[in-house]
C-alpha cells in the first residue's frame, strides 16, 4: 500500500478489542471482564477479550493470534499510558502484519484505575466511555507509513566536567565525531575541586586528569571551551547548532602557558572561581594548573585595557605573542545527529539558612570550600588551617542536608554529602588526629559500594555522629568561637557546644546556567527541577525529545560513580541512531488536501518550523507540507479556514467520533 | 481535639526528627520543652501527654521552630492546640484563667477596667477616631495600661503628631487584640475578640490601622482574615514618614544604640529593616548589632502568654542585655511592649541599671526631636 | 433524583499535561471520576469546533490542559490555544451558555498533583454551575 491511501472502502472493518488487568493494577478496580463483554457488543467490534497481561508475550500472542483467526483490521487496547507500551504493541501489530497504525490505545491505569482506586463502579464505567471512544476512533484508522532520514554521525556534548567528558570520550572511542561545549575557560567541572573521592580515597585530579588530557588529543573530539550553545535546530539526526566561542584574548595555538602574563598582570585581587573565593587571581589566568586547554584567558570584567583603557602588560610580555586584544567572539556552526546534555549542577545556597551564619562568620564555609581548603592545589596548599586566624582547627562540626530534604528549598535528598561529610571527617582525622570531629545528621545515607564499610571505618577513628539537625550557629560577644545549638535526638537533649570551624554539607541544585539549553530544546524538568529523563528506571538517560539524552548531575544529584556510569550509558544510547545511519521519524504529520486549499496562507503563518508552504509559483498556488520538518502539532489543522489539511493520526473525524462517543449517554451504553 | 486529630491538622506523620524545632526552641533548654517529642507522643501513643505545666507554658510562640521545620509542619501551633486541651479542662494556672476572665469581661488580660483605658492619653490631645481620622492608632493592652509601656503610646503620640499624620484612637472602645489569647490556646475566646474588634472597626470604616504593638500588629495582619484594612507596625510608619522628611530631629543625641528584633516583627513578618533605618536617621547615634540579630534574633520570652505565667529558669532577657552592655550599647532599643517589660525587668536582676537604658523605637525618636 | 454527575471532555497535549495525568495516576493521586481525556500532540491541535461541538452533544464541561507558557513543545502552540479559547468563551458568552464551563489550564509532565487538583475544583465548579443547558433541551426534545 502506498502512503497515503486509504483502506479499501469496500472492506469491512473488523475491531479487535483487548482490556488488560495488569495483575491487579487495573482489575482491582476495574471489572475488566465486564468491559471487555461491553465492547464486544458494539458495532464494528469482530472480537474483544480480556487478559491478565496484555503486554507479556501470551498477551501479544492472543493479540497476533486473534488478528489472524478472526481477521482482525484494527485493534483497540486498553491497559496502561500510551507512553508505555504504545510502542510495544505496535510492534505486535507489525509482526501480525498489520500497519502499525491501526492500533489505538486506551489509558485505563494511569488515567482510571489508578486515580480512582475506591470508585470502582464509577471507574468501570468511565473505562467503558473510554474503550468506546478509542473504538469510534479506531474504526477510521488508516495505515500510515513512517518516514526515513538520514543521520548526520556526530554528537553534540553539552558541558564538559566528568560526565561530558566520560560520553566524549566514549562516542569519539566508537568512531564517531564529537563537538565538546564547555562555557567555562577549562573543562574539569566539579570533579576537578574535589580534593579526593569517597570511598576509596583517590586522589580526585589524579584520576581525572589524564582524562582530561585525553579529550583535546582526541582525533574525533572537537573540544570547544569558553563556548556556549547559542541555538539548536531541527530534530534527530539532523540537528544544526550555533555555538558561541567567547573570545579568550589569548591565542589558543601560540600560548605555551607559560605564565608570564598572568604572573606581571598588575590585577592580581580577583577572587578565583575554581577555589570558591578562597583564593586570588589575576585578570590574565588559568583556573588551575591542571587546565585543559591550558590556554590563558583575560577576563574581560576585569582587564584595565577594557575596563580604563590602560595596561596592555601582557601583550608586551607574552614572549610568544599570543595575547590578541582584537580577538573577537565567533560564531561556529555544526551538524549532529544526537545531543548529549550534561550541564552538572551548582552548589545549594547556603545563604539561604540564615541561622548558619555563612558568610557572616568566616569559618562556617561550606562542603566545596573545604574541598578547596584540603587541595595541596587550593589556597592553602592543602594546610588545613581556620579562614579566619590561619590556625589549625582543633573541632570541626559538619552539618548535613543544609537546603536538603527540605520542602522550603530542596525536598529531595542531595545524594552525596553525607558520603562527602565522612570522608571530610576522616580527612581532618587524617591531618589532625587530635582534632574533635562531629558529624549532624538527620539520616546517615551510606548506600553505595563499599560506603557502609567506609563509613563504619570513620566511626572506629573517633568521629562522633550526632542525630540531630544543627539548629544556630552563634557567636558569644568577644569569642573567636563559634556555638552551635543542636538536639542529640537520640537522648532527646538540647545541648549548645563550642567550634572552631562548621562546614555546612550544601546540596546539590540545578545549574542555573542550563536554562537556555532547555528551553532551546524544550526539556521537560521533574518536579526538583533537574531535567527529566523519558522513564524514571527503563529510559533512564533518553528524553521525551528524540536524539537528545541526558547524562550527569543534570538529571538529578549523584555520585562520581553514577555519573561515569550514566555518562557511558548516554554515549551508548546516542551512537544508536548514529551507528544505524537514519531514524524513523513518526507518519503522524500534516497533509494538505490540493483541492480544498485556497492558498490563503494562514497555515503558514502559524507553523513556527516553516514546515507548510505555500508555493508562489502562480497565483494558484497551493500549501504544501514539507515531511521533514513537520512535528505533528496540528496548530495548521486548527487555523486552515478551508479545513484542508489533515493531521494524519488525529483527523478531525477521528477526534470529533472520540467526544461523540464519550458523549453518548451511559444508558445507551449498557 | 483528639490525637489522630492533631496528626492530621499537624502534619505529624512528615515529620522526620530531625530536631530543628527543638535545637531552635529558645526555652528548650532552660524550661526543658521538648516539642518534638511532644509530638512523637502523640503519634506513637495515640494519646497526648503534658509533661508539666512549665513545659506546656513556656512556648513563647516566637515561631522559630514553625519557621526552621524542612517540612513545614508548625510545632508551636501543635502546642497552642495542647494548650486549648488544657484549658478546656480547667487545667491551667490561676494567673492564666485570671487573664482570660479578664479579657472576656474587660476587654485586657491585665484585670484593669475598661474606663481607664485611655488614661495614658492624660495631657495629650488626641482625638477619638469617630471625630475623622485618616488612621487609626491602634495602642493595645500593654501600653494603654503598663506604666512603664504607657509612655510607648505617650511618645509615638508624639512623633505621629510631630509629623502631622492624622490619627485617632479608639479610648475606651479598644479591645484586646486575641494574640496573646490565641496564644494561651482559647482559641473561642479570641474568635470571640475578632468579631467584636472587626464589629467596631467596621463601625468606624477603619481602612488603615497603625500599632506600636508586634502583636498585635501580627494578629492583625496574618490571624484576622480580613482585607477591610491595612496594618502598619509603628516602625514601618516612622520609618517612612522620616524618610519623607516629614519627621526630623532638632537634637543630636550621641548615643550608642543596639536594636534588638521582637519575634512577632522580624522573624514572622520580616520587618528587619525599617527599625534600623530610623535609628540611624537620628543625629549622633551610633547602631549596634547583636550577633543574634535578625532572622537569628534571640526571643525575650516575652510572648505566648509568657507575660500571665511564671516559668521557672534563667532569664533569655538577662542574656540580651548582658551581651548588649557587652557589645558596648548605652541604650537597647526593641519595638515592643513585652520586649521593653521583660528587658526592663532583666536590668533590674542582672544589676545592670545605670549601665543600659530599655527604650522603645518611639521613645529614642522623641529623645531627638 | 440522584445527584448530577457533570460529564468533562478533557484535551491534553502529549507532552505536558497528558503526562502530568500519567504522573497524577503512577502516584496514585485520587480525583473525580467525570473526565475523559482525548489526547493530542500539541494543544495548538484543537479546533474550536471541538469544543462547541462536545458542548452542542451534551459535555457538562471541556478542559484544556497544555504546557506553561514557553515550555510547549512545538514552542507557541499553546498560546494559540489561548487565543482560541478566548475566541470561544466570548462566542458561548453571547450564545447564553456559562464561559466557565470551557477552561484552559497549564500543567507541566510533573505538575500530577495539579493536574489531580485540577480536575476536582473543575468537576466542583461545574456541579455547581449544574448540567450544561443544551443538554437540557435535548433530553426535552
Amino acid at each position: 500500500m502506498q502512503k497515503g491511501e486509504k483502506l479499501n472502502d469496500s472492506q469491512e472493518i473488523r475491531i479487535g478489542v483487548f482490556i488488560c488487568h495488569c495483575g491487579t493494577n487495573i482489575a482491582n478496580t476495574i471489572d475488566v471482564k465486564k468491559v471487555a463483554e461491553y465492547a464486544s457488543k458494539l458495532p464494528e467490534v469482530t472480537f474483544a477479550s480480556d487478559e491478565r497481561y496484555v503486554c507479556s508475550e501470551p498477551g501479544q500472542a492472543l493479540i497476533r493470534d486473534s488478528i489472524k483467526k478472526h481477521n482482525l483490521n484494527k485493534v483497540v487496547i486498553a491497559s496502561c499510558s500510551p507512553r508505555m507500551h504504545e510502542p510495544t504493541f505496535r510492534k505486535t501489530l507489525e509482526a501480525a502484519g498489520l500497519n502499525s497504525s491501526l492500533l489505538e490505545m486506551v489509558n485505563i491505569r494511569e488515567q482510571c484505575s489508578w486515580v480512582h482506586m475506591h470508585e470502582p463502579k464509577k471507574a468501570t464505567e468511565k473505562a467503558k466511555a473510554l474503550v468506546a471512544s478509542a473504538i469510534a476512533k479506531a474504526g477510521l484508522l488508516e495505515p500510515l507509513y513512517p518516514l526515513k532520514f538520514k543521520v548526520t554521525p556526530s554528537t553534540l556534548v553539552v558541558g564538559a566536567g566528568i560526565a561530558g567528558i566520560q560520553a566524549s570520550l566514549d562516542l569519539a572511542n566508537k568512531g564517531f565525531k564529537v563537538y565538546l561545549v564547555e562555557r567555562a575557560p577549562s573543562i574539569g567541572g566539579h570533579m576537578a575541586q574535589l580534593d579526593k573521592t569517597f570511598p576509596t580515597l583517590d586522589c580526585s585530579a589524579c584520576i581525572l586528569t589524564p582524562k582530561m588530557v585525553d579529550v583535546p588529543r582526541h582525533p574525533n573530539i572537537n573540544l570547544l571551551s569558553y563556548s556556549e550553545v547559542k541555538s539548536v535546530d531541527g530534530f534527530i539526526g539532523n540537528f544544526k547548532v550555533v555555538i558561541t566561542k567567547k573570545a579568550r584574548y589569548i591565542n589558543e595555538v601560540k600560548c605555551t602557558s607559560c605564565g608570564v602574563c598572568a604572573e606581571k598582570c598588575p590585577v592580581k585581587n580577583i577572587p578565583s572561581e575554581f577555589n570558591l573565593g578562597l583564593g586570588k587571581r589575576a585578570a590574565t589566568y588559568v583556573p588551575f594548573p591542571q587546565a585543559v586547554p591550558p590556554t590563558y584567558t583575560i577576563d574581560k570584567e576585569n582587564c584595565l585595557w577594557f575596563t580604563k583603557g590602560v595596561c596592555r602588560v601582557c601583550e608586551k610580555v607574552c614572549p610568544a605573542n599570543a595575547v590578541d586584544f582584537s580577538q573577537e567572539e565567533q560564531e561556529i556552526q555544526v551538524d549532529v545527529g544526537t545531543i548529549i546534555i550534561a550541564t552538572g549542577y551548582d552548589l545549594f545556597d547556603v545563604k539561604q539558612k540564615p541561622e548558619y551564619g555563612y558568610e557572616m562568620y568566616k569559618d562556617v564555609i561550606s562542603s566545596l570550600e573545604f574541598e578547596r581548603l584540603l587541595s595541596a592545589a587550593g589556597p592553602t596548599g592543602g594546610k588545613l588551617v581556620r579562614p579566619s586566624n590561619g590556625i589549625e582547627p582543633r573541632k570541626i562540626a559538619f552539618i548535613q542536608c543544609v537546603g536538603s530534604r527540605d520542602v522550603q528549598t530542596n525536598p529531595y535528598c542531595s545524594r552525596i554529602c553525607c558520603m562527602a561529610s565522612i570522608k571530610h571527617a576522616h580527612q581532618v582525622k587524617e591531618k589532625h588526629p587530635d582534632a574533635e570531629v562531629s558529624v549532624f545528621y538527620i539520616d546517615l545515607r551510606a548506600f553505595g559500594k563499599g560506603y557502609e564499610e567506609f563509613y563504619a571505618r570513620v566511626q572506629q577513628e573517633g568521629v562522633n555522629f550526632v542525630r540531630g539537625k544543627a539548629a544556630e550557629v552563634y557567636k558569644e560577644p568577644n569569642s573567636d568561637n563559634l556555638t552551635l545549638v543542636f538536639e542529640d535526638t537520640l537522648l532527646g537533649e538540647v545541648q549548645e557546644q563550642e567550634f572552631d570551624m562548621v562546614v555546612l554539607a550544601a546540596g546539590l541544585v540545578p545549574r542555573t546556567t542550563a536554562e537556555p539549553i532547555q528551553k532551546m530544546l524544550k526539556l521537560s524538568l521533574s518536579p526538583d527541577n533537574f531535567f527529566l529523563e523519558a522513564h524514571p528506571k527503563l529510559r533512564p538517560v533518553e528524553t521525551q525529545i528524540a536524539g537528545v539524552y541526558l547524562c550527569g548531575c543534570a538529571q538529578g544529584p549523584k555520585d562520581i560513580p553514577d555519573v561515569v556510569a550514566q555518562a557511558s550509558a548516554a554515549a551508548s544510547q546516542a551512537s544508536i541512531p548514529l551507528a544505524k545511519g537514519e531514524v524513523v521519524a513518526e507518519p503522524t504529520i500534516a497533509y494538505v488536501d490540493q483541492d480544498l486549499c485556497c492558498g490563503c496562507k494562514v497555515c503558514e503563518s502559524v507553523c513556527v518550523y516553516d514546515a507548510i508552504e505555500v508555493e508562489a509559483t502562480d497565483e494558484n498556488g497551493k500549501a504544501k507540507v514539507n515531511e521533514a520538518l513537520c512535528t505533528c502539532c496540528g496548530s495548521c489543522v486548527a487555523a486552515c479556514p478551508a479545513r484542508a489539511i489533515t493531521l494524519r493520526g488525529f483527523t478531525s473525524e477521528q477526534i470529533s467520533a472520540q467526544f461523540e462517543a464519550l458523549l453518548k449517554p451511559a444508558q445507551q451504553r449498557d | 481535639m483528639n490525637a489522630q486529630e492533631l496528626i492530621q491538622k499537624h502534619k505529624l506523620l512528615e515529620c522526620i526528627h530531625c530536631g530543628i524545632c527543638t535545637g531552635s526552641c529558645p526555652v528548650s533548654r532552660n524550661a526543658g520543652l521538648n516539642i518534638r517529642k511532644y509530638m512523637r507522643e502523640v503519634v506513637a501513643h495515640g494519646d497526648v501527654t503534658v509533661h508539666s505545666q512549665n513545659e506546656l507554658w513556656s512556648c513563647t510562640t516566637c515561631a522559630t521552630c514553625g519557621i526552621r521545620c524542612p517540612k513545614e509542619i508548625i510545632p508551636y501551633e501543635f502546642l497552642i492546640d495542647i494548650r486549648s486541651l488544657a484549658v478546656e479542662k480547667g487545667q491551667v494556672a490561676a494567673t492564666i484563667r485570671d487573664a482570660l476572665e479578664s479579657t472576656f469581661k474587660n476587654g485586657n488580660p491585665w484585670e484593669r477596667i475598661r474606663s481607664k483605658r485611655s488614661e495614658w492619653t492624660q495631657g495629650l490631645e488626641i482625638k477619638h477616631i469617630s471625630q475623622g481620622a485618616e488612621m487609626l492608632y491602634f495602642v493595645g493592652c500593654t501600653p494603654a495600661y503598663d506604666p512603664r509601656a504607657q509612655k510607648i503610646a505617650r511618645s509615638l503620640a508624639e512623633c505621629l503628631g510631630k509629623a502631622n499624620v492624622d490619627f485617632g484612637i479608639l479610648g475606651v472602645e479598644e479591645n484586646c487584640c486575641g494574640s496573646e489569647i490565641y496564644g494561651m490556646g482559647e482559641k473561642g475566646l479570641f474568635e470571640f475578640l475578632v468579631e467584636e474588634n472587626m464589629k467596631i472597626f467596621r463601625k468606624h470604616h477603619i481602612e488603615r490601622i497603625v500599632t506600636g504593638c508586634p502583636h498585635a500588629f501580627h494578629t492583625f495582619k496574618n490571624r484576622y482574615d480580613q482585607t477591610d484594612f491595612e496594618v502598619q507596625h509603628h516602625t514601618q510608619l516612622l520609618s517612612k514618614v522620616i524618610e519623607e522628611g516629614k519627621l526630623t530631629f532638632s537634637k543630636e543625641l550621641k548615643k550608642q544604640v543596639i536594636y534588638h528584633d521582637p519575634c512577632f516583627l522580624g522573624k514572622q513578618n520580616g520587618v528587619y529593616d525599617e527599625p534600623r533605618k530610623a535609628i540611624e536617621s537620628i543625629p549622633g547615634v551610633k547602631l549596634l548589632e547583636f550577633d543574634r540579630t535578625r532572622e537569628r534574633s534571640l526571643c525575650c520570652e516575652g510572648g505566648g502568654g509568657r507575660m500571665w505565667i511564671d516559668i521557672t529558669g534563667p532569664r533569655l532577657a538577662e542574656n540580651r542585655v548582658r551581651n548588649a552592655t557587652k557589645y558596648g550599647a548605652e541604650i537597647l532599643v526593641t519595638a515592643c511592649p513585652f520586649c521593653l517589660s521583660t528587658f526592663e525587668d532583666a536590668v533590674k536582676t542582672t544589676g545592670l541599671e545605670g549601665k543600659i537604658q530599655i527604650m522603645d523605637l518611639a521613645e529614642l525618636l522623641s529623645l531627638a526631636l | 433524583m440522584t445527584e448530577f454527575e457533570p460529564t468533562i471532555i478533557g484535551f491534553t497535549c502529549n507532552w505536558c499535561t497528558y503526562a502530568g495525568a500519567d504522573l497524577a495516576g503512577t502516584s496514585k493521586i485520587q480525583y473525580p471520576t467525570n473526565i475523559r481525556i482525548i489526547r493530542v500532540m500539541c494543544t495548538g491541535r484543537i479546533e474550536p469546533e471541538f469544543i462547541l461541538d462536545a458542548l452542542r452533544l451534551g459535555a457538562d464541561g471541556i478542559l484544556i490542559g497544555g504546557c506553561h507558557p514557553g515550555d510547549c513543545h512545538y514552542q507557541e502552540g499553546n498560546y494559540k490555544t489561548e487565543l482560541r479559547v478566548r475566541l470561544v468563551k466570548s462566542l458561548l458568552t453571547s450564545l447564553g451558555i456559562e464561559p466557565e464551563r470551557v477552561r484552559l489550564e497549564w500543567i507541566s509532565a510533573s505538575e500530577g498533583q495539579k493536574f489531580a487538583e485540577t480536575v476536582q475544583s473543575f468537576v466542583d465548579e461545574i456541579r455547581e454551575l449544574g448540567p450544561n443547558p443544551l443538554k437540557k433541551n435535548s433530553e426535552l426534545k
